[in-house]
């Protein structure tokens, strides 16, 4: 349709004013503290660019930080195709295929502070009666036995489980939303001409949802570069910034060392990979979406 | 096709796959049960499946008389629930723009809007501060609803304009040849066909207003106008946590939330059904 | 290009309204806040908002300060005090987003020393010297804790305890497995030992929150050091980091670490965590500040619990000499509109503060004396023990985030913590902290 003056005036004037109120203009100006040498509280210090060279430039444990976001980022998606089956599963075969979907999206109603502990009981090392080193032991593997939190090389990706475990179910009901606005008759048709489960899957349910694949995507990505309540409950970044990541390190700049401007330089830092992020996977998504011939 | 075809491929993927998974993802909320009956030493204990060696009940009598449970309650249901109307209003209608209409700038616009996806409201307390005491709205509702809002719609515009973008064009078309204009086919066609997508906002939505702590311990000082968060973190205390009551007082402040999730999903259920008949 | 013109005005209108309020919020910071507007309905009733750390309305300081603001308000019916009561993060989050705002609640808490110096700095904090002279309150205070508090001659803030850092121990273990509490570290290190062979954790530590660690190696420094002062020499440029009292105090902390003195995972324990291990018997010792007495009271241990201070390292310092935690502290903010009802009010708050305490039983660490026979009045062993520790104090050293600005504090931290995990070279551990505090205070 076009564009009209009516439309923008109803439509998209209030939500566009509203958002950048409250959303646009505060973030933006949040960044300009990027500029500054301030501890928060005294009267702050003009700093020209020095914080975004210092980062850039002279703080290895910045880069190492990105490295694990993207590490996340990747873990993080590796699920979505399994959501997706899932999803594709319960609302085929299943009749109460809503009910189960709610399920699974019970852990990421759950307060953080829950599934820390229950996944921080998990990890214990064998000596405080872990679950999971317990089960090591069960199978006679005692020496991959270890503390799981505390050890260096492993923290991260104990961390990283217990988002894929959290998460599964966010991204089941978001295929599952796509899956619905398939109309019934497609599916219905395809199976008319003989096609099995797997075949209206792959030709009919999957190109479909193209979008929904690419808003999981999305959300992922994004959601890993922010991960910080999670990390924050279960090691706090350590041992030793051994499960740093950049909003931890953010957060511990700002409030822990009190550098205001370095904390908000690595958030705007953030905001630009995420944007950069969501713009690559919109193009990658947008040839998808050509080459099935979608719109 | 009927569901019911395949007995045995159903029973065996039920089996081996999807219970398997329900029950990983259902066991937190029997350990949270067990959890809010315990003592900080059982807790700690390490025994994951352990039952508490007595009940103590009194966890839940000092979530409900310490935590202000009542009080709190009925705050975060008028704090979400305006959110929520006001988040579905204003982002349908964003969506609608973004993903109906053909102009220039709507990639752009739609950039605009996910940029505020990037970074949680938490990293702009300051400014967001400023401009609650200039419109001298700080210690009231409106402290957190405006900023809950405006913080969900970036998520919510995108999820409902991939959504919207996905309704066919001839709807659209034979809702024009009939004689409707934007307002209308917004209002009696794009709305109804989105309903699964506008649910799936408002749970991710309600969901974060519900559980959202800093931006509510920043912005409102009142007791009077507290949320249901404070009074789970009100058991931490500098040198010592109650992390039974937290556990109680969790469960008695999900219990709304799961309450509502299942009569939307019925809704849901019902929409879809609906849909299915009319097309 | 008909469709772009709704959408250059859509511009415009943008960057109007981002001129507007970016010219809103740089006015903001000169006008003062015109809050409170409940004060008006009723004449001249006067709202004070007191911001403390007090959340758990089960705990005994929450009960505390209850009694003593309702007494306030029955006494005083023109003033209505309003408490935000938080939990420490988000009162610190939200402190300081309020002081960059100015916006301040007009009595709030800080943390002594170094670390309230910035909000002193700038200007934001009301001398209380007046005040303390009323009713003789200063008579109240211990004799030398307001200096912690103090700034070119003013006290800025009133704390609410007093504490120092102790070993507690299990008697019941000790006695298992034959030991007594080490005078010396040798000692403890053999103690580590033996009780490790039984089974048991020696000593628990919450190691998720940095501080817990630094605290007992500050106090190896404090012994290494033959003395208090180490980390003032270093700010005044006698020593640096790498003096051999910190060297030795690293390469001690190691042999503790190498020893297994330390829980496994030690690093991914909470506060609440760790100290629940002690209070269940699974550990022999704890190494905290005297603020976990009362805890000790509840738990399954309560009549097993003893207390000793820190060993000498290789005979050097002195068992008199302990890491000293003066409490986090009530303020006035300088701003406040009512100045004079907030002074009055905390004035009679500090006051009562005491004997309040002492009637629930919570009158163990505060910085102020105290009226009363804690035997009579019923308090447990383990309290007097504490109490008896205390008359021994004859001087000590602040923990090292209340002495060092928050930058070096934080990479002390995080190195204290990679002890945990790996050993490094002192000198290494040495150099890391110099070059920190090189960046810190000589730019």
């Amino acid at each position: 349709m076009k564009l009209t003056p009516t439309v923008l005036l109803f439509f998209l004037l209030p939500p566009l004013l509203f958002y950048l109120t409250f959303v646009f203009i505060p973030i933006l100006l949040s960044f300009s503290t990027a500029l500054l040498d301030w501890n928060g509280i005294a009267q702050p210090k003009w700093n020209g660019l020095k914080n975004y060279s210092d980062l850039l430039f002279h703080d290895p444990l910045f880069w190492i930080t990105v490295k694990r976001n993207v590490v996340f980022a990747l873990f993080s998606m590796s699920e979505i195709p399994i959501a997706f089956l899932l999803a594709a599963v319960l609302s085929r075969y299943f009749k109460n295929g809503q009910r189960i979907v709610a399920a699974l999206f019970f852990p990421v109603i759950l307060s953080v502070v829950v599934v820390g502990q229950l996944w921080k009981t998990i990890y214990n090392p064998l000596s405080r009666g872990g679950l999971l080193n317990h089960i090591l032991s069960l199978l006679h593997l005692e020496h991959l036995t270890r503390a799981w939190l505390a050890d260096p090389k492993v923290a991260m990706y104990a961390l990283y489980l217990v988002a894929l475990w959290q998460y599964l179910g966010y991204h089941v009901l978001i295929q599952f939303t796509g899956i619905q606005n398939i109309p019934r008759e497609f599916q219905e048709a395809a199976t008319i001409d003989g096609a099995n489960g797997y075949q209206v899957i792959r030709n009919i349910i999957f190109p479909l949802t193209m979008p929904f694949f690419k808003i999981s995507f999305v959300l992922a990505f994004i959601g890993s570069l922010q991960a910080f309540d999670l990390i924050m409950v279960m090691t706090g970044g350590g041992p030793a910034h051994a499960t740093e990541v950049m909003s931890t390190y953010m957060y511990n700049m700002s409030f822990d060392s009190q550098r205001y401007g370095y904390g908000s330089a690595i958030a705007s830092l953030l905001v630009l990979f995420s944007l950069l992020a969501t713009l690559i996977l919109n193009a990658f998504f947008g040839r998808i979406e050509r080459r099935y011939d979608l719109h | 096709m009927n569901p019911k075809g395949r007995p045995l491929g159903r029973t065996l993927l039920f089996g081996f796959i999807i219970f398997p998974l329900l029950v990983t993802q259902l066991y937190p909320l029997i350990w949270l049960l067990l959890y809010s009956l315990k003592s900080n030493e059982e807790i700690f204990s390490g025994k994951i499946l352990a039952l508490p060696k007595e009940f103590r009940f009194e966890n839940y009598v000092l979530a409900v008389s310490s935590g202000h449970y009542i009080q709190y309650l009925i705050n975060s249901i008028i704090v979400t629930g305006i959110t929520l109307l006001l988040l579905i209003f204003l982002s349908t209608s964003a969506a609608y723009v973004i993903s109906r209409f053909r102009f220039k700038y709507s990639k752009i616009l739609l950039l605009i809007f996910l940029m505020g996806m990037m970074l949680p409201m938490q990293s702009a307390l300051l400014p967001l501060m400023i401009l609650l005491k200039n419109l001298g709205l700080l210690n009231t509702y409106l402290a957190l609803i405006l900023p809950y809002t405006a913080f969900s719609m970036p998520i919510s515009i995108f999820i409902l304009s991939n959504f919207m973008r996905s309704i066919p064009r001839e709807l659209e078309e034979s809702a024009i040849i009939d004689g409707a204009g934007p307002i209308r086919i917004f209002w009696s066609l794009i709305l109804p066909i989105s309903r699964p997508a506008i649910t799936t906002i408002s749970i991710l939505a309600f969901i974060s207003a519900w559980n959202e702590y800093i931006v509510a311990a920043t912005f409102i000082s009142s007791e009077k106008l507290k949320t249901l968060p404070f009074g789970a973190y009100s058991f931490v205390s500098q040198y010592a946590v109650n992390y039974g009551a937290i556990g109680a007082y969790l469960i008695l402040a999900a219990l709304p939330m799961v309450i509502i999730y299942s009569i939307l999903s019925e809704r849901i259920t019902k929409g879809m059904v609906e849909g299915a008949v009319k097309g | 290009m008909k469709r772009a013109r709704p959408f250059r005005l859509l511009l415009s209108l943008f960057l109007v309204g981002l001129l507007l309020s970016v010219s809103a919020c740089g006015s903001s910071s000169g006008v003062t806040a015109d809050q409170n507007k409940g004060d008006k309905d009723n004449g001249t009733k006067v709202t004070l908002v007191f911001q403390n750390i007090y959340p758990d309305a089960s705990a005994t300081n929450h009960k505390v300060m209850k009694k003593i603001v309702s007494d306030y308000m029955d006494a005083h019916p023109n003033v209505k005090i309003e408490l935000d009561s938080l939990n420490i993060d988000q009162q610190k989050t939200k402190l300081k987003t309020q002081a960059a705002s100015n916006q301040l609640p007009d009595i709030f808490v800080v943390n002594p020393s170094a670390q309230m110096k910035p909000y002193v700095d700038a200007g934001l904090l009301a001398p209380l010297n007046d005040m303390l002279e009323q009713n003789n309150l200063k008579q109240t205070f211990q004799p030398g804790i307001l200096d912690y508090y103090t700034f070119g001659g003013n006290v800025y803030a009133l704390p609410d305890g007093n504490n120092i850092g102790v070993m507690y121990y299990n008697k019941k273990i000790f006695d298992e497995v034959g030991v007594k509490p080490p005078k010396d570290f040798n000692e403890l290190l053999d103690v580590v030992k033996k009780v490790k062979n039984a089974g048991y954790i020696p000593v628990v530590i919450a190691e998720k929150e940095t501080w817990t660690g630094s605290f007992l190696f500050m106090n190896i420094v404090l012994r290494t050091n033959g003395g208090p002062g180490f980390l003032q020499d270093v700010l005044d440029g006698k020593k640096t980091f790498e003096d051999p009292a910190f060297i030795e105090a690293v390469d001690k902390f190691e042999q503790l670490v190498e020893t297994g003195a330390f829980q496994d995972g030690a690093t991914s324990y909470e506060y609440v965590e760790a100290e629940s291990l002690f209070h269940s018997g699974q550990a022999a010792m704890y190494y905290m500040g005297t603020w976990a007495t009362g805890g000790m009271e509840t738990a399954t241990i309560k009549d097993q619990v003893g207390v000793f201070p820190f060993p000498l390292v290789d005979g050097k310092g002195s068992l008199n000499h302990f890491m000293l935690a003066p409490g986090s502290a009530f303020a006035i903010s300088a701003n406040s509109k009512h100045l004079a009802e907030a002074k009055d009010f905390l004035n009679y708050f500090m006051l009562q503060w005491p004997k309040i305490n002492f009637d629930m039983k919570a009158a163990v660490g505060l910085a102020q004396n105290v009226d009363g026979d804690f035997q009579k009045a019923g308090y447990s062993q383990i309290s007097i023990d504490v109490l008896d520790l205390f008359k021994t104090v004859q001087g000590g050293d602040l923990a090292f985030d209340n002495t060092m600005e928050p930058d070096t504090a934080q990479v002390h931290l995080k190195a204290i913590q990679k002890l945990f995990i790996q050993k490094e070279p002192p000198e290494v551990i040495a150099k890391e902290h110099q070059d920190a505090f090189n960046r810190n205070y000589r730019k």
